[in-house]
């Protein structure tokens, strides 16, 4: 400590006294009482998930160190029949949630309008695809089709909403010189508005379709089609070597159909000038509730 | 008033001939409806057939009407499975979420500089994230069995898909200053991630946690069609026994747990970031 | 108490930013490196504490060599050289204090790092660091909060925090206005007095060089152009230096006057 001993110039300071923590300490708290609440009142010994590891890895050995290949040519028809459910089911919610998209912009519709469409949308991405094919089978019956209505029916709020966002955004010149040229309203949303959020829409729909094979994947699980009809019925027979052909071939077919896509949407958006929205914009902005993508610049939302 | 309304002085300005559009346009355009149809035709995809449609539509008329007159009383027997959705959430939620922040710091090549063991990590990261939640439930539900468990095996493997990938995003963009500053006072890379790079990432750590959490509960709401515990499980129940007045109560049950806990999730999150 | 011997750095583009350099710098010395933008000062001073290294040639710390010092035995090192940088490099997140203890990160238990709890002895250097560049009142503020100056100040303290042997700032007042650049290097120059702390400055601003200076080493494309007092530093020798005439761009107060 001898440097440190070393007088200090003659300058009276106050150590500031440390600040009390207490939120945090009882964010912490809260956050602890939950997890310890939770795991100990839930009917499952926990100790159990100690053996989740070696589970696992039983698992992977039983399904990839000797695949049954001769399953490969079902599991490709059957994930062929996946993608088509998502390209449909994507394509039916990009239709049907533009004009949606238009109604729940705050800039473009009234106030009370456009929450109201906004609530809809909300309702409508909160059941999830699955539960939603549930519903679809015993009114159109098992297969594909029913899997198609629950994806296109969700992908309406999820694209309807991301949408109205991009809407919400737009620079409010090409409005103000449509309208200040006396063109009816429909001819503002079509030369004023669309031209400058279709880009990101066509890349919202894209990413759509990529989420959309995931939840295609599944929906066999409970007789709307796909591969997840497979994949499940190998699994309750506990023929794991065929499963390994479904999860990889899975696998495959989404990797490869997110490289493409993904590749469109960054030629769609032209690199640099528009941001490409993240998952983590998404999130850290609360699903882009909070509007204004701060690549795009100042955003004056409120006109019309 | 004449042409346009302008008599314009004679110049020597050429109009340009209106320019045509690149072929690719035209190739794009053809191959997204053959596209489209191919996937839609009875004979190669999805089989959509408007005859059949209305043929099963009148058909389900009892079915409907049931889904559109819910026995409401039915919501008591939700609460215990309710619960557990919940239970499995956090649960799964915690464990994930710790996981994945070690496994984020090994993913970003700012924290592991060996290039190998980065790409390895972010490789199965990726495949990792490949494969809905639901999968590894069914594929858990054999393993260990019927039951919550299971579920909570596979949400974890799902949150540290989903965190420990868009945490690794957000520490490969780091200031790499601190870092370098804590490397020049001596510090290990422990040292260095711990004190330089961490509270950087910290407010969004908590953000994607939040979120996961959000998915937790919209996933184990269906974990348990596949037997993995939670509400879901009763759907499986109800629907052998066509009780779909019941199911129609229990889509409700989970359309506003899900809209009441993204209101919150999305309220806390923008005040962290 | 600092020796460069035959030192080299090529960097893998092909780059030659140090040739062949040997200096000697005995304890106590406050010297400023001049140079052009490009002349290879921050890698002579990232040389010093081995966050360049060398590829031919030797540099010795206080008698211990930083080329073949191991893992372990280079964070010993980098413990006693304290580095400020023009960036004040903070961790913007999270409060001056928990900046200023990364200075007492070596030799920390692991989990107390992992905890954030500092043992009470560093908590005390920390503060007295604080208290020596005189802003201990923002102790538990965010640096984010902070204005440069202060950051830089913040910067300095996380430095004297190590109890450093040797100080090395890059370039500390390139982001900072005039009246507050000289309030750092104020601060340095004191510090450099009062403790006796080895210390060298990169700086590209003559004026301040020649003031600061008690030594002057001019730096051109990798080799010493120059190594005297800083009296003896007329602008001829910076005109040598940086190999054309002056401009403004080369004093500090000439810009202020813009
Ligand atoms: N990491 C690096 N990789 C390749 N070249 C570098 C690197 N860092 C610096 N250089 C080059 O080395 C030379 C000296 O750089 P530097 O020491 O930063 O100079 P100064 O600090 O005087 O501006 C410059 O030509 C610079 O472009
Ligand atoms: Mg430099």
């Amino acid at each position: 400590m001898t440097k440190l001993d070393t007088p200090i110039a003659a300058v009276s300071q106050a150590r500031p006294r440390r600040p009390r923590a207490t939120g945090r300490l009882l964010l912490n708290a809260a956050l602890a009482v939950l997890f310890l609440g939770a795991a100990l009142t839930v009917e499952v010994d926990l100790t159990r998930l100690l053996e989740a590891p070696a589970a696992i890895w039983r698992i992977l050995v039983l399904m990839f160190s000797a695949p049954d290949w001769s399953e490969l040519e079902r599991a490709s028809g059957l994930m062929l029949e996946s993608i088509h459910i998502a390209w449909i089911g994507t394509i039916m919610g990009a239709i049907l949630s533009l004009p949606l998209a238009f109604l729940a912009a705050k800039n473009v519709t009234s106030r009370t309008g456009s929450t109201v469409v906004r609530q809809v949308l909300n309702a409508i991405r909160a059941v999830p695809e699955l539960i939603l094919a549930i519903a679809f089978i015993p009114i159109v019956g098992l297969g594909a089709f029913a899997g198609t209505m629950a994806i296109g029916l969700h992908s309406i709020g999820t694209l309807g909403k991301l949408a109205s966002e991009a809407i919400e955004g737009i620079d409010p010149g090409p409005v103000e010189a449509a309208t200040s040229v006396g063109a009816p309203r429909m001819a503002v949303m079509r030369w004023g508005v669309l031209p400058q959020v279709l880009p990101e829409i066509v890349a919202f729909w894209l990413y759509r379709f990529e989420i959309n094979i995931r939840a295609a994947a599944i929906l066999g699980i409970v007789g709307a089609g796909g591969i997840g009809e497979g994949l499940s019925q190998t699994i309750i027979y506990r023929r794991w070597d065929r499963a390994g052909v479904y999860v990889i071939v899975i696998v495959l077919a989404t990797v490869a159909i997110d490289a493409v896509s993904s590749r469109i949407r960054r030629r769609i958006i032209g690199g640099g000038d528009r941001a490409i929205k993240t998952e983590a914009d998404m999130v850290t902005d609360g699903h882009g509730q909070s509007g204004p993508d701060p690549a795009k610049g100042p955003n004056p939302r409120d006109f019309g | 008033m004449s042409a346009a309304g302008v008599e314009s002085a004679p110049s020597r300005q050429r109009r340009p001939a209106r320019p045509r559009r690149s072929p690719w346009a035209y190739v794009s355009v053809i191959a997204f409806l053959a596209l489209t149809w191919w996937a839609g035709s009875d004979r190669f995809g999805i089989g959509f057939s408007v005859p059949e449609l209305i043929e099963n539509a009148t058909r389900a008329g009892g079915i409907v009407s049931d889904f559109l007159d819910p026995q409401w009383i039915y919501w008591t027997a939700l609460i215990g499975p309710f619960i557990e959705t919940f239970q499995m959430a956090v649960i799964g939620g915690v464990i994930g979420c710790s996981i994945a922040l070690v496994v984020a710091f090994l993913a970003s090549k700012v924290t592991t500089p060996n290039t190998a063991a980065y790409l390895a990590d972010k490789a199965l990261l990726n495949i990792l994230r490949a494969l809905p939640d639901i999968l590894y439930a069914l594929v858990f539900v054999a393993a260990v069995g019927i039951g919550p468990l299971a579920g909570i095996i596979a949400l974890i493997l799902f949150n540290i898909g989903v965190v420990a990938k868009l945490l690794s995003e957000t520490v490969d963009g780091v200031d790499l200053g601190p870092s370098e500053a804590a490397q020049a006072a001596g510090g290990n890379r422990f040292q260095q991630i711990r004190a330089a790079v961490f509270p950087q990432v910290l407010p969004n750590y908590l953000a994607f946690s939040l979120y996961t959490f959000e998915l937790n509960l919209r996933a184990s709401t269906v974990l348990g069609i596949v037997g993995a515990g939670g509400i879901g499980t009763l759907i499986n129940v109800e629907r052998a026994a066509f009780r779909y007045d019941r199911i129609a109560v229990i889509i409700v049950a989970i359309f506003v747990i899900v809209f009441v806990v993204e209101s919150i999730s999305i309220a806390l999150r923008r005040r962290l970031v | 108490m600092i020796s460069f011997k035959n030192a080299s750095v090529t960097y893998p583009g092909g780059v030659h930013a140090l040739r062949d350099v040997t200096l000697d710098i005995p304890p106590g010395q406050m010297i400023v490196i001049v140079g052009l933008s490009g002349a290879g000062k921050s890698t002579l001073i990232r040389a010093i504490n081995g966050l360049v290294p060398l590829t031919g040639g030797d540099v010795r710390v206080d008698g211990r060599s930083v080329t073949q010092a191991s893992g372990r035995q280079l964070r010993e090192l980098r413990a006693e050289v304290g580095m400020i940088f023009q960036t004040f490099n903070l961790v913007k997140r999270t409060t001056v204090l928990n900046n200023v203890l990364m200075g007492r990160m070596h030799g920390t238990a692991w989990w107390r790092t992992l905890l954030g709890r500092y043992p009470a002895d560093d908590l005390e250097y920390a503060m007295r660091a604080l208290e020596r560049v005189e802003i201990v009142e923002k102790a538990y503020v965010r640096a984010s909060n902070l204005s440069g100056g202060q950051q830089q100040r913040v910067g300095i303290a996380r430095a004297l925090a190590q109890e450093p042997k040797v100080l090395l700032a890059d370039e500390p007042v390139a982001s900072l206005d005039p009246p507050t650049s000289h309030v750092v290097m104020r601060d340095l120059q004191r510090i450099n007095r009062e403790l006796g702390i080895t210390t060298i400055v990169n700086l590209h601003f003559l004026d301040l060089a020649r003031q600061y200076g008690e030594r002057i080493i001019g730096l051109r494309e990798g080799d010493i152009v120059f190594d005297g007092r800083g009296e003896d530093a007329d602008e001829q020798v910076f005109r040598d230096i940086y190999g054309r005439s002056l401009t403004a761009d080369d004093v500090l107060e000439a810009k202020a006057e813009l």
